[in-house]
């Protein structure tokens, strides 16, 4: 699979030059490839072998089998007590981040890292510090890369398990716990903060935070005095709180950037999610259409701008959605649900125009029932 | 480019194994993807209904070669290890070829069963081997095997959906685990996972099929995820996806079938983004891409052969084994 190498043509020179060049390397790398084959066929483990696979997996850490096999022949080594364990498994670690530096995609590498941390956890021996300062390297070089952010909750867990575990021994159970869980959240929530300032487009972070925010609530929640995070508390006292302080964030974002997807798709979660909605609901009874319309009010504001910048005057596609979307949440909200009314039929009509890549979902929608679901949302 | 240069590409597929090919480094580099290359090569080549223009016998003799009898998988490339993802490309490969009742195969089918079904963990996932690798890719990997190999239990497939349903996010996508952020290419293993064990019911399609159709992007291409680069594989992950839930029309065809022309090189081969480097992954999924469309448009501008949504082969194919009835 190639990913984003541009295509060259070789002159003949340079072809014949490439093969010249490539045969030398063609055969060394084949007998590195059937040497370690055969000793995996005959179960050879030893230290020799462990290192001639990390010779192969340097020229090639795409070749899975071998990261198998230099698994097994580490398990074996432990076991025979010929290696030990921690250290060699921190210097897998090391020869990993150097592969990842020159393939931060490659699902192998990423995945023999999990199984070297798994190793070590099972002794208690890893460091989810330094795993997780790694992977915000890596994150600051690549901050959309799939792979890191993965690899990143999955040394969150490992941290919350471990803060578990810890506390599990000590007699103080529940409260030094949750404070524990908490810290590490939030933590994170900053983290997706930093990375949405330095880009507001980052959906990677703004997915996580739908994540963490319902969590963080919860955690403060078991805490019988709250003294503690007074830089965020307030903002989770409730959902309601955390909404306020979120739509102010999107807000800035919106007018900053008003085609990001990101800030769209999560101000949809903002207003649609019940984590929020319920709790605006008992608040008071008109509390989650107050919330509705000012943020009705708010995007019909930005599309107007947008509008008067248009050189044909047209709205603004992801307002003319998020107006539509908000609309129809209103609808239901005042049990007037049935049938579109004019003005959601003439957005979904001007969408065809302005967003004609997704005009059949658009008109699929005007033949629909005019609930949220038939809508799309 | 307004033309499909169908006999460049059926050239391109027959090439990869070529001198030319083998006497390049990276030829060798890539022996650990070999088995799905010829998976991607001979639905390309079925796609286009050449399926002629490889040799069978060798393409099947080398298909077993693959087999790794230690773990009853099958690996990418002889004497490498078993793995869920090359066993389905092996599976699929003798499916197309209709040589899955070989006695050569029906020896082996026990162990390949069992191989697979071993994988599967108590949450309901699928590990890729034995070393615990997780992700949706390989639940659907296993799911779609067994339903070819008609091994497919309720016993399985119950807790494989539980465990898809967790990967659902609110934005209508799935991840590769619960918790991960949406992806277009994992949100097609999990529909076509749904759609194998008929559990599609069990989500919002409009929700899903919406934020499909959001990937299209200005110049026709599709994305993978929100605010990404447009890339030529999720014109296969994402038309497929929305077929899957009946809705390929929710995109613009006509940029995104002038998006998948302009990404061929000429003389064959069809690449990720225009005017990059071709490989067989990208002209599998343009051809079978836009096979979806035409079946969508009901049309036969390019003259594919339609293309199963669910499965990735000619639907001539696996309607021989399956129900799941086409939208």
């Amino acid at each position: 699979m190639q990913h984003g190498v541009k295509r060259i043509s070789l002159s003949e020179q340079a072809r014949k030059e490439k093969i010249q060049r490539d045969k030398l390397k063609i055969a060394n790398y084949r007998a590195l490839c059937k040497d370690l084959l055969d000793k995996k066929d005959k179960d050879v483990r030893d230290i020799a072998t462990l290192q001639a696979t990390t010779d192969l997996l340097l020229k090639n850490p795409e070749f899975y089998t071998i990261w198998n096999y230099r698994r097994d022949i580490i398990v074996a080594l432990v076991d025979a007590e010929k290696i030990k364990k921690k250290d060699t498994l921190e210097d897998d670690l090391k020869l990993i981040v150097a592969l990842l530096k020159r393939y931060p995609k490659c699902y192998w590498i990423w995945n023999h890292r999990i199984w070297c941390l798994d190793q070590l956890q099972q002794t208690r021996e890893a460091n989810w510090n330094v795993e997780l300062a790694i992977v915000s390297k890596f994150l600051d070089l690549d901050s959309r890369n799939y792979h890191c952010w993965q690899y990143r909750r999955f040394v969150i867990n490992n941290m919350e398990e471990d803060t578990l575990l810890e506390s599990s021994e000590s007699s103080n159970l529940g409260q030094k716990e949750a404070r524990a869980l908490l810290r590490i959240n939030i933590e994170e929530y900053k983290f997706t903060t930093s990375k949405i300032n330095k880009n507001i487009s980052n959906f990677s972070a703004w997915h996580n935070r739908t994540k963490l925010i319902p969590k963080i609530y919860d955690l403060f929640g078991e805490l019988d005095t709250t003294n503690d995070h007074a830089d965020v508390r307030h903002v989770f006292a409730r959902p309601q709180t955390i909404l306020q302080h979120e739509l102010e964030l999107v807000k800035t974002g919106m007018f900053m950037d008003s085609d990001d997807t990101s800030i769209w798709l999560y101000l949809q979660w903002l207003l649609t999610n019940p984590f929020f909605v319920d709790d605006l609901r008992k608040v008071s009874p008109t509390c989650y259409l107050d919330v509705l319309n000012a943020q009705l009010a708010i995007v019909e504001e930005l599309n107007e701008l947008e509008r008067e910048d248009h050189p044909k005057g047209w709205d603004h596609r992801w307002c003319l959605r998020c107006i539509l979307l908000i609309k129809s949440l209103i609808r239901e909200e005042t049990s007037e649900i049935g049938a579109l009314d004019d003005m959601s039929r003439k957005m979904l009509q001007s969408l065809t125009e302005i967003d004609p890549l997704r005009k059949c979902r658009y008109l699929d929608q005007l033949e629909g029932t005019g609930t949220l679901s038939s809508l799309a949302f | 480019m307004t033309q499909l240069f169908k006999q460049k590409h059926v050239e391109y597929v027959q090439n990869l194994n070529s001198q030319i090919s083998q006497d390049s480094y990276e030829y060798w580099l890539l022996e650990h993807l070999r088995l799905n290359g010829i998976y991607w090569g001979v639905v390309a080549l079925a796609t286009m209904d050449n399926l002629k223009a490889l040799p069978e016998n060798e393409v099947f003799d080398f298909v077993l070669s693959c087999w790794d009898s230690r773990s009853g998988g099958f690996g990418a490339f002889p004497r490498h290890d078993g793995h869920i993802l090359s066993t389905l490309s092996a599976i699929q490969v003798l499916l197309i070829y209709n040589r899955l009742d070989d006695p050569k195969v029906v020896d082996k089918k026990p162990a390949i069963v069992k191989f697979i079904k071993e994988l599967q963990l108590e949450n309901g996932s699928f590990q890729g081997d034995r070393f615990g690798e997780v992700d949706t890719r390989f639940i659907y990997t296993a799911i779609s095997a067994l339903s070819i190999l008609g091994e497919l239990t309720e016993e399985m497939s119950r807790p494989a959906v539980d465990f898809i349903l967790l990967c659902q996010n609110f934005d209508g996508g799935f991840g590769m685990v619960p918790g991960a952020e949406s992806h277009a290419a994992q949100v097609f293993t999990c529909l076509a996972t749904l759609a194998i064990t008929g559990q599609l019911d069990r989500i919002k399609p409009e929700k899903t099929a919406a934020w499909l159709s959001d990937r299209q992007v200005e110049g026709g291409g599709l994305n993978g995820r929100p605010e990404k680069l447009p890339d030529l594989c999720y014109s296969w992950w994402v038309m497929s996806s929305l077929s899957i839930l009946g809705k390929a029309h929710w995109v613009d065809f006509t940029g995104l079938i002038s998006f998948i022309l302009k990404c061929q090189d000429p003389n064959g081969g069809i690449s990720d983004r225009a005017d990059n480097e071709t490989d067989v992954y990208h002209t599998c999924f343009a051809l079978a891409g836009l096979s979806l469309i035409e079946m969508s448009q009901k049309l036969k501008e390019f003259g594919l052969v339609p293309i199963d949504p669910v499965y990735c082969m000619p639907t001539s194919v696996t309607r021989k084994f399956t129900n799941y009835t086409q939208q």
